[in-house]
């Protein structure tokens, strides 16, 4: 067992953490809430020239051929800095679908660009009476001898969908649950934003008598729930690995402050009860990270992982909101500011929560991984 | 990172396994439980004799005395698996009192303690908490000092006299569980009553529970399980029995206690184990309780802090053998154990229902009675060996360097 980075790794966290730092400080955070687009094209541009985005795509699209373990000690940091933008909508969702289930003329056309930085995709599968049970889409594709296929129906929280290329979008055709490839400029598609707790760019996306070319079939014709319930659960340890760099972050801001503000005549650090409160919020975190990362090995070795992405997202779902709450309650009024640095993380916790199936969704998987 | 057991460990693991699978009887198991964990005299002796043959009593300590000079890491692994067959665990020679030996006491005592440890000839008790004395060791009264020095006898106080070539010792111990059937007692006691500093003035010796002047009066826990009172009363102790130097004895039984505060997850995975078989093949109202989706949701959730219990565990394992010191690391995994052990005992006699109130031999009880036995179990498992509070206070201090009040 080895519960450490390995040294290239520990350099390629130490580099994201130096940059994000710099380039993504909490003001910028704050201020891309407001803003249209949602994120800062010059600071996507500068991770693409580090090579983020193409670092755990195969070396034949345009990848380094790094592992799912690196991606996921970039996504802690990414976490940790609460990084607006698309980097977990096209790099880890959409460019893990293409690769999943494109082919290769596909794969080969989409993931370089993807990997430059150069192309923004996005998947738009939720519905308004659904979650991320993959079976349960409703919106249909009728198949049409003329056009392929039309498509109307409205999806839910599709990420950064304003400012996307394509459009993964999920559909059932007479064949069951398929993917398409769609360009988002297609007539007939319409955007309008939801106001998010996270202020983040999420829409909803109306499709009205889309017409989608059979080319742009995305992997096998009624497979798209296979391929894609494989695709989320990576997804679900992507993001709790970010989830844990934002909660190792509340943790020490509580730190410092704790040690720092003095009532009584001595550091609120000193109390028992504010001292539990961070010994409660360190386990969770520990736990969190190993559970996390264990899932994430699991990914990179090629071993069966389905009931430990499951524990992942589970555990860390209640566990990042058990940590903000502390938080909260340990620093007090301060942290309640809206220019406050722990808002930022609070919100995050429980929009974090919500995506990618919550933690009764993920104990649910991890019943039937138990042979319940 | 690599979350995965080398070939090595996955063969060692299934030998242990298959060995206790058939030395493991139901004789030893109510053994187990009427000796409070430890190895009783009859079934349990031999069973950690012959593990002690075979060098998986004390798997890291070197050859000469008794061990097989493995990792830590293939320790745990034999813990764990004794755990989950329902073997003796509670060995505080083997687990504690030796590796702290190993560490700081002389080749003499080396050479005599060692290698009985570690053929499973010999076990010890902890002699640390008295009346005064129980998260705030450093309270123990327990003194060694020469006789020249006149000492004061207090009433109620465990008192070490130097007396050359011997200690006097008089007083009171509690809780030491185990210390009516093994053949030594683990004792801290106060040797420098004058030094202001309290925790400067303890050391740590071991005593043959045999000697004249000692009496051991039965606890009975809550889960049937039973402690001891330990009186001294002008009791002899050689001198060559002290543990490292005089004086110093609470840094060592401080490093002895991150011996103590790990425990293995097997023992709670077994009762995991047994609970989802018995909601699958368990019907209420004509439906397998597995069908219920709030019972999913429990046992889920039981597994979820399993694994997270059970990684804090290896942890331990991967630092010990780095040469780190898990010094928060340890404390969090018994905190988290413990009260997670207590969640699932809680949580196995709802799913049960009326009758997960049943005990051990009851008629009508289910998985005979173990969610209601570990149900009791569980309030003593989350206060010994230091109390999930104190196990907090560490974790923000040597974790999180929280400053101390006062």
């Amino acid at each position: 067992m080895d519960y450490g980075l390995s040294e290239q790794q520990g350099m390629l966290k130490k580099m994201a953490r130096d940059f994000l730092t710099t380039e993504c400080p909490k003001s910028l955070v704050r201020q891309m809430v407001s803003d249209d687009r949602g994120y800062p094209p010059e600071l996507w541009h500068k991770m693409a020239e580090l090579g983020w985005m193409e670092l755990a795509f195969p070396e034949k699209y345009g990848g380094t051929g790094g592992s799912f373990l690196d991606l996921a000690v970039l996504l802690e940091e990414m976490g940790r800095a609460c990084l607006p933008g698309p980097f977990f909508a096209t790099v880890v969702l959409a460019g893990m679908i293409i690769l999943e289930a494109g082919t290769e003329t596909q794969k080969q056309e989409l993931l370089p660009k993807i990997a430059e930085g150069k192309l923004i995709v996005t998947l738009a599968l939720t519905e308004p009476g659904g979650g991320y049970n993959v079976d349960k889409v409703t919106v249909k594709a009728v198949a049409d001898a003329k056009n392929g296929y039309v498509i109307s129906g409205t999806k839910l929280f599709v990420p950064y969908a304003h400012i996307a290329d394509h459009i993964i979008y999920v559909a059932k055709t007479a064949n069951g649950v398929t993917l398409f490839l769609v360009d988002s400029k297609s007539p007939g598609i319409s955007y309008t934003l939801l106001k998010t707790i996270d202020g983040d760019k999420q829409f909803e996306v109306v499709f009205d008598k889309v017409k989608v070319p059979s080319k742009n079939l995305l992997g096998k014709e009624g497979q798209g729930n296979i391929q894609l319930r494989e695709v989320l659960r990576k997804a679900a340890v992507a993001k709790c690995v970010e989830m844990v760099g934002g909660a190792q972050q509340v943790l020490e801001m509580t730190v410092d402050y704790v040690k720092d503000r003095k009532q009584f005549g001595v550091p609120v650090g000193a109390f028992q009860a504010v001292q539990h409160h961070c010994a409660n919020m360190l386990t969770d975190i520990d736990t969190s990270r190993f559970i996390s990362y264990k899932a994430a090995w699991k990914i990179s070795e090629n071993l069966p992982y389905a009931k430990e992405a499951s524990m992942a997202k589970a555990w860390v779902s209640d566990a990042y909101k058990r940590v903000t709450k502390l938080g909260h309650q340990s620093m007090g009024g301060v942290s309640l500011m809206v220019d406050h640095d722990m808002p930022l993380y609070s919100k995050r916790a429980k929009a974090a929560e919500l995506i990618l199936g919550d933690a009764d969704f993920h104990r649910e998987a991890v019943a039937q991984e138990l042979g319940l | 990172m690599d979350f995965g057991f080398t070939p090595e460990e996955e063969k060692l693991r299934q030998e242990v396994r298959d060995f206790l699978k058939k030395e493991v009887t139901p004789g030893l198991i109510a053994e187990v439980a009427e000796y409070s964990g430890g190895a009783g005299p009859i079934f349990g002796r031999r069973l950690i004799q012959k593990l002690g043959a075979r060098g998986w009593l004390c798997p890291t300590w070197p050859k000469e005395y008794g061990g097989i000079n493995s990792s830590e890491m293939v320790g745990f692994i034999i813990r764990d698996e004794m755990t989950y067959a329902g073997a003796p665990v509670s060995l505080v020679g083997a687990t504690m009192a030796g590796p702290t030996i190993l560490r700081f006491g002389s080749d003499e005592l080396k050479k005599e303690f060692l290698p009985r440890l570690a053929r499973g000839e010999i076990d010890m008790a902890l002699g640390y908490t008295e009346p005064q004395a129980g998260s705030d060791l450093a309270a123990l009264e327990l003194r060694a000092e020469d006789k020249s020095e006149a000492p004061m006898m207090e009433k109620g106080e465990v008192q070490a006299e130097d007396k050359g070539d011997y200690f006097l010792l008089n007083g009171q111990k509690m809780f030491n569980t185990h210390a009516h059937f093994v053949e030594y007692h683990w004792l801290g006691a106060r040797t420098d009553p004058n030094n202001p500093k309290r925790h400067r003035g303890i050391s740590l010796m071991i005593v043959d529970l045999k000697s004249p002047g000692i009496t051991i009066r039965n606890m009975t826990t809550m889960a049937g399980w039973k402690t001891n009172e330990v009186f001294y009363d002008n009791v002899k102790v050689p001198k060559k029995n002290l543990v490292g130097e005089k004086n110093r004895g609470f840094y060592y039984i401080m490093t002895a206690l991150d011996f103590e505060r790990m425990f293995p997850v097997g023992g709670f995975q077994r009762i995991f184990d047994e609970v989802v078989e018995y909601v699958k093949e368990t019907k209420r109202d004509g439906k397998p309780l597995s069908d219920d989706p709030i019972i999913r949701q429990k046992l889920a959730e039981m597994a979820i802090e399993l694994e997270a219990a059970s990684l804090l565990y290896y942890q331990l394992a991967y630092m010990l053998d780095k040469s780190e010191v898990p010094n928060y690391q340890s404390s969090m995994q018994k905190m988290f154990a413990t009260e997670t052990a207590h969640r699932l005992a809680d949580v196995a006699t709802q799913i049960i229902g009326p009758r997960g109130q049943l005990q051990t031999g009851s008629k009508w009880a289910p998985l005979n009675g173990e969610a209601e036995l570990h149900y009791r179990w569980g309030f003593i498992e989350t206060v010994y060996a230091g109390t999930s509070e104190i196990m907090r206070n560490i974790i923000a201090l040597r974790g999180l360097a929280l400053p101390m009040l006062g």
